[in-house]
């Protein structure tokens, strides 16, 4: 039957119409699309609240964002807000890690915490129908976490092993050594704990972070789902929220990023059959006004499989697999980084190429047709990022958590579109610039060492 | 990095609060052979391309180890109306996002678009479909990029060539399933241009391929285009399945592993395990859950927490290739652990086995049972919501089973499964004498100065 169906429409079709398949085809506009309403209040103890109605499917997702991230680390404990968050959920005054596990299991939920350089985020989510009880939950491990012993010290444990296994892959060694080398003496400079501050780490380091940090004037709350009606919500959210005390937030003052200079680190791993490359320079945040520009250079430059980087040392050249850049921005600074990974044999062409390719887009124009492209690919991944519960929730964390303006995600790609290639140039000319690129490249140094040496005095240090 | 991979693709029509949640599909079968599925939902305005065709890495064959990935990569070189390099940008500068993928049982590309550009995906799709371009300059280059990526993503990282080259000889008798699914250099450097168009006009024809677009479509508009761009493309006689048989009563393998790139040790066991979508299937796959899924988990809360043994685990029918989704028997159960230095990867083995054990003395209480059926639901739940996996799901339930509708009727077979069922196939499956183990030991540092 299905059959005879389609041989009809196929009948029909094909006296109808002949096609010039040499072309791409032409195709309508793009039907408007606009993001859910944002509605947005703060309860007295200054927890900021969002609720975004989302009823495309039966589910709520939530994050509860703390300006709590790594970079608050005391310098002798990087791994603290990493480990608060990952403690956040192993059991509170009310409830053991167990039941807490059962507890989200059971409303077809999950709930996580998680820190990055600027925040810690509680993430979770549930079927629609448990909102008042994943709200709950939330509110639960937010304020009563007891960070009972014998869980801190698995945690220290399991995450030392984590480190170690961290620790054999060239990418992170790569990720590791390059904060390091960019940020120097900056807060960001870390990206992970070390064995000798996972040694020291306790329960009272965590208390003492979670009470210093862990408070409602320093937080927002988003709610995104298919919501309650809003009065109900805000009254569960008052329910579970508003007894919680304020308390006086110590920020330490802000610290100053190093200026961008050429560098070369080699991080020896023996063995390794191939090099892992980065290169790169600080940046901008994304307030500033050439934010955008930048990252409309640095996706011409680097961003999908059409991008120069791609198009050279992958498709032209065959070095490598895997070739791209990105402005990897956070709240105080960004990093315009380029990564690949080459085979031993041929770093130093891989090099300079990658640097040649830095050094064009500061100097040359890019075409019409190349930003109309990128445009185009900025815009649309923009929209199909959409698609889940969980990829609007992040885009409305990250305007909160980076202190954006309330319009960002709506004039996102009506600020892409109005990129022009001179403000791409300029852009370009002071953040991707190859004098000024720090280089990081994980290898066997007794197989590249050599090829490093045209692009700097080469400091080697070891991976363990 | 806690790796709870436990996949999701697998329930059905989703019962809420009394409202029903369905995928909606539409089915049909081009002349020429090729099925197609139209699954419209308009929440965004995004679509996905998917092609699904029917070969895989178990299709390969001696001498040709990696050979269906190379292809793979092929596909991306370039067709007559859309050469070298058109694809990336034709697709990318339209804001879409592309990528394929070679698989146990089967390849699939797509191309995720704004809903407007959903012709651009079939003329990029039927273009290569029709007119691959295969020449020489092509395959020599893409066999530099695939060893590349094969240093990239397994020669030099910790476990993978233990897990990809080493577990699979273990599992398997069977050389259609145990050979190298990423390829020797050897057997790469040895592939041909004539091995290439061969595999294409074989493989690779409308009648061995499944299309599914999902996401904001015109059914009726898509159906035109559908037959204008791969309507007239000519069908081929169907290709051989390859023998997949393992022999009777195959005896386990065991092996130690000396990893020079990991720092802390692992362990991989398996099982062979049960027909797909029989309901031993469904059985095992509960198992699974009540397993692995979630902070609640047995191993999480047993091993992970109790005996404090486990730092992370992955576990999954059809591990490590593939998941309950795409399982195709023979395959195994299979599991993956990463463990604390002061036990051995025996002791963990042992471990898992006692959970095992657990379940086969006495079934499971029906309040865990139901917490993990609440699991396996909002799992599916927030897989769905995007295009691409609706797009994929679909194709894999063509290809495997010639029903696509059971993307919204399957978890009601999971939801059927009793806790008697989980422990007669725990007994019948999880017994010691049929695992498989492969150690991974991490291997001394050669001396440093």
């Amino acid at each position: 039957m299905r059959c005879y169906f389609a041989i009809l429409i196929a009948g029909a079709v094909l006296t109808a119409q002949t096609v010039d398949r040499t072309k791409p085809p032409e195709t309508q506009p793009l039907p408007a699309f606009k993001l859910p309403p944002v509605y947005e209040t703060k309860l007295p103890n200054g927890l900021a609240i969002v609720l975004v109605e989302d009823s495309r499917f039966p589910l709520v997702t939530v994050r509860l964002t703390f300006a709590a991230g790594s970079k608050f680390d005391p310098k002798d404990l990087p791994g603290l807000a990493d480990s608060t968050a990952a403690l956040l959920t192993e059991g509170t005054a009310k409830r053991t890690s167990r039941q807490l596990a059962e507890e989200v299991a059971s409303i077809g939920g999950t709930l996580n915490g998680r820190s990055t350089p600027d925040t810690l985020v509680l993430a979770g989510g549930s079927l629609a129908e448990n909102a008042p009880k994943l709200i709950e939950l939330v509110a639960d491990v937010a304020q009563n976490a007891s960070f009972p012993k014998d869980e801190v010290e698995l945690q220290k444990q399991n995450r030392l092993q984590n480190l170690l296994q961290q620790r054999s892959e060239p990418n992170f060694l790569a990720q590791e050594k390059f904060a390091a080398v960019l940020y120097g003496s900056h807060p960001y400079s870390r990206i992970a704990p070390t064995p000798a501050s996972l040694e020291k780490l306790d329960a009272a380091a965590v208390k003492a972070f979670r009470d210093a940090r862990i408070v409602p004037n320093n937080a927002v709350l988003i709610l995104l789902g298919k919501l309650p009606s809003r009065a109900a919500a805000l009254k569960l959210i008052e329910a579970d929220f508003g007894s919680w005390k304020q308390k006086p937030i110590n920020d330490p003052p802000p610290a100053v990023a190093p200026e961008a200079r050429r560098q070369v680190v080699l991080v020896d791993r023996p063995g390794s059959v191939q090099a892992d490359i980065r290169a790169g320079q600080l940046a901008i945040t994304r307030r500033n006004p050439e934010y955008v520009p930048l990252v409309v250079g640095t996706t011409i430059l680097g961003g999908g499989a059409s991008s120069r980087l791609f198009n050279s040392i992958r498709e032209k050249k065959g070095y490598a697999y895997s070739v791209h850049s990105y402005v990897d921005a956070r709240r105080e600074s960004s990093a315009l980084t380029a990564v690949t990974q080459v085979r031993n044999e041929v770093v130093e062409p891989a090099m300079q190429e990658l640097l040649g390719e830095l050094e064009t887009i500061g100097k040359e124009r890019v075409s019409a047709e190349e930003l109309t492209s990128v445009k185009n690919y900025l815009s649309g991944r923009f929209v199909m990022g959409l698609e889940s519960q969980n990829g609007l929730i992040e885009q409305l964390n990250l305007v909160k958590s980076m202190a954006l303006p309330n319009d960002y995600l709506e004039t996102y790609t009506t600020r892409i579109r109005a990129v022009e290639p001179d403000q791409i140039q300029r852009a370009a000319a002071k953040f991707i610039s190859p004098g000024r690129a720090a280089i990081v490249v994980v290898g066997d140094a007794e197989k590249i060492g050599k090829s490093l040496e045209k692009f700097g005095n080469v400091q080697v240090v070891k991976s363990n | 990095m806690r790796t709870h991979i436990f996949t999701l693709l697998l329930s059905g029509s989703l019962l809420l609060n009394g409202a029903e949640v369905s995928v909606p599909i539409e089915k049909y079968t081009l002349s020429n052979g090729m099925r197609v599925i139209l699954s419209r939902d308009k929440a965004v305005p995004v679509v996905s391309v998917y092609v699904m065709y029917g070969v895989g890495a178990r299709s390969e064959e001696r001498g040709r180890t990696g050979f269906a990935h190379l292809f793979e990569h092929m596909m991306f070189q370039g067709s007559s109306n859309a050469p070298k390099g058109v694809h990336f940008k034709t697709v990318e500068s339209n804001g879409g996002n592309l990528n394929g993928s070679t698989h146990s049982d089967y390849t699939d590309y797509f191309e995720v678009l704004p809903s407007n550009k959903v012709a651009v995906g079939l003329w990029l799709e039927s273009d290569r479909m029709r007119s691959l371009a295969i020449t020489d300059e092509n395959l020599t280059n893409q066999k530099e990029a695939v060893k590349q990526e094969r240093r990239l993503s397994f020669d030099n990282q910790p476990y993978a060539t233990a897990i990809v080259d080493h577990w699979p000889m273990l599992a398997f008798k069977n050389w259609q399933s145990y050979h190298s699914l990423i390829g020797s250099y050897e057997d790469l450097n040895a592939a041909s241009v004539k091995d290439v168009s061969a595999f294409f006009k074989t493989y690779y024809a409308p009648n061995n391929a499944i299309l599914v677009l999902s996401g904001d479509i015109d059914n009726a508009a898509a159906k035109k285009l559908i037959q204008t761009y791969f309507g007239d493309i000519p069908a081929q006689p169907q290709p051989k399945h390859p023998d997949l048989s393992e022999p009777p009563d195959a005896a386990p393998g065991t092996k130690v592993y000396k990893d020079p790139l990991a720092n802390v040790p692992g362990v991989v066991t398996g099982y062979p395990g049960p027909k797909r979508r029989s309901a031993d299937y469904y059985s095992l796959a509960m198992l699974d859950v009540l397993l692995t899924g979630g902070e609640s988990s047995r191993f999480q809360l047993n091993l992970v927490k109790g005996k404090q043994s486990v730092v992370s685990y992955e576990a999954n029918l059809g591990w490590p290739f593939g998941d309950a989704s795409d399982y195709k028997d023979p395959n195994m159960y299979a599991m993956f652990f990463i463990h604390k230095p002061n036990f051995t990867g025996k002791q963990i083995v042992d471990q898992a086995q006692e959970e095992f054990a657990k379940i086969q003395k006495e079934p499971v209480d029906p309040k865990e049972l139901a917490r993990a059926r609440t699991f396996l639901l909002a799992s599916r739940l927030n897989s769905l919501q995007s295009s691409l996996t609706r797009a994929r799901l679909l194709a894999q339930y063509e290809l495997f089973d010639g029903k696509p509708e059971l993307i919204n009727t399957e978890l009601g077979l999971y939801a059927a499964v009793t806790p008697e069922q989980i422990q007669a196939a725990a007994k019948k499956y999880l017994t010691p004498e049929k695992r498989s183990v492969l150690e991974i030991v991490p291997a001394p540092k050669e001396a440093k100065p």
